[in-house]
């Protein structure tokens, strides 16, 4: 997916909702569905990805934010 | 008393100059005796002295009046007056003539009153009203943490401990910054203003506390002073006046931006309580992680209902289009099979329709059927004669018959 870098992770899982109930809807020739899966499959792996980095940052800042923090609370 | 005599000129009338202040001071002398009211200062009272002297001077403008009174009378009054005392003295103006100096010889003298302050401080208090002094909208809020907190309060008093300790149990980083002066008698007033002017020199101070704790009437009175009062509404930071118990109003606490009960409750006034602080933060910094995780868990499950249908889809499609090829081949199979049903039911219902429109059907019933000679059916009676041979068929077999009669 090259224009996965200026693409934010909420366009993503908007298209890859849009693409599941299309898919589910069933009218699209058979040809077609499979690209718009394989398009699904896609933006599921980069949400995937998204969300797993903001995660990763949120657990170090909170870590970093705990460590930071003299024992008694109080300032040195 | 001793009548002014001119000296003999030819065409003016020219007086000695002890002429002259002889017949001021016989004018003067002339004058009512009136009440006059205002601050002792530099009194000088000596035994070698016949005469007191004071100067009386009004705290207003500072105008000034020197007052005379013999010292056998100043001193059966027992007043004990000090410098700086307001006054109320009977008398009337006279000329020390040896120097035209003019002054108030006193009569009696009587120290300000409780009444009397209460008359002033009224009429002050309803000056001041009026220029709006007072006026809510005059009121600064206090700031929210003051870099430094200055405090204006009496040395050795309790009012400096309670303000000093409550701010400090409150915010141990606090920068207080106190000035002590006389919080009661004369002088106090001047000390006051001054020491609010020297707090507010200092550009850190964003906060003044006046506080000075219980005291009479009059050891207050200091603190409804016109100075200490236009003092305090002119601060150029927010001032706290936490002066004398809640029943006391000195008029120092209606220019106060705040006016606290207590000296304790004036501490809490100026600071935060940093633990109170510190617990907010804490607290806010926990909804900030804990918002973040939600978010984050959020995406995360709408994320997986959409890859659950997603990864669903591939299987559903096959058997989906599995299914529909499935019913098109049986279709395709069974077409013949129905054709040729659907032509055997429509033969079967026509040979049924056949057999329904046989003449045999007929005869089964009883019915029989004749035929002439020439073997034409008959219909009527008219086509056959007597003695005429026919042929009967009947539903089973036939026979052949002689006509005998003939009934048309």
């Amino acid at each position: 997916m090259t224009e996965s870098a200026e693409r934010t992770f909420e366009q993503a899982q908007g298209e890859l909702e849009q693409i599941v109930e299309q898919l589910e809807r069933g009218q699209a020739p058979l040809d077609e569905s499979l690209k718009l899966w394989e398009r699904g499959e896609e933006l599921y792996a980069f949400c995937r990805a998204k969300l797993d980095a903001a995660e990763g940052r949120v657990e170090e800042l909170a870590r970093r934010a705990e460590q930071s923090r003299p024992p008694d609370g109080k300032p040195a | 008393m001793a009548k002014v005599e001119a000296l003999p000129y030819d065409d003016r009338t020219v007086y000695s100059v002890a002429a002259f202040n002889g017949g001021v001071g016989q004018w003067l002398s002339r004058l009512p005796t009136v009440w006059v009211e205002g601050e002792v200062t530099e009194l000088r009272r000596h035994e070698r002295w016949a005469t007191v002297f004071f100067t009386l001077k009004d705290p207003a403008d500072g105008s000034s009046v020197g007052v005379t009174m013999a010292r056998g009378r100043f001193d059966a009054l027992r007043l004990d007056l000090s410098d700086g005392e307001r006054v109320h003295v009977f008398g009337r103006p006279e000329l020390y003539e040896q120097r035209a100096e003019f002054k108030l010889r006193a009569l009696t003298i009587e120290r300000f009153g409780a009444g009397a302050h209460l008359a002033s401080l009224e009429r002050l208090k309803a000056t001041l009203a009026a220029e709006g002094l007072f006026a809510d909208e005059r009121k600064r809020p206090l700031p929210f943490l003051p870099r430094r907190i200055g405090v204006v309060t009496g040395n050795d008093a309790a009012a400096k401990r309670d303000v000093v300790t409550t701010i400090r149990s409150r915010f141990p980083p606090a920068s207080v910054l106190v000035a002590e002066t006389y919080v009661q008698g004369p002088r106090a007033a001047a000390e006051i203003v001054a020491a609010i002017g020297a707090l507010c020199e200092h550009p850190d101070v964003d906060v003044v506390v006046l506080t000075r704790g219980g005291g009479s009437f009059e050891d207050l009175l200091p603190f409804s002073d016109e100075r200490v009062v236009r003092a305090v509404a002119e601060c150029p930071v927010p001032v706290v006046s936490a002066v004398g118990h809640e029943q006391d109003t000195p008029l120092c606490d209606l220019a106060a931006d705040v006016r606290a009960s207590t000296p304790t409750a004036a501490g809490k006034l100026v600071v935060p309580e940093l633990t109170e602080l510190y617990g907010r933060l804490d607290r806010a910094h926990a909804g900030l992680a804990r918002g973040v995780r939600r978010s984050l868990e959020h995406d995360r499950q709408r994320l997986a209902r959409s890859a659950d249908r997603l990864h669903a889809w591939p299987r559903a499609a096959v058997d989906r289009e599995q299914h529909r090829l499935e019913r098109t081949r049986d279709r395709l199979r069974l077409a013949p099979v129905l054709a040729v049903e659907r032509k055997r039911a429509a033969l079967e219902n026509t040979g049924a329709k056949l057999v329904a429109l046989s003449p045999l059907q007929t005869l089964e019933r009883g019915y029989a059927i004749v035929r002439t000679e020439s073997g034409d059916v008959a219909a009527s009676a008219g086509d056959i004669s007597v003695g005429e041979r026919v042929d009967v068929t009947l539903a089973h077999g036939g026979i052949a018959a002689r006509v005998e009669e003939v009934t048309e």
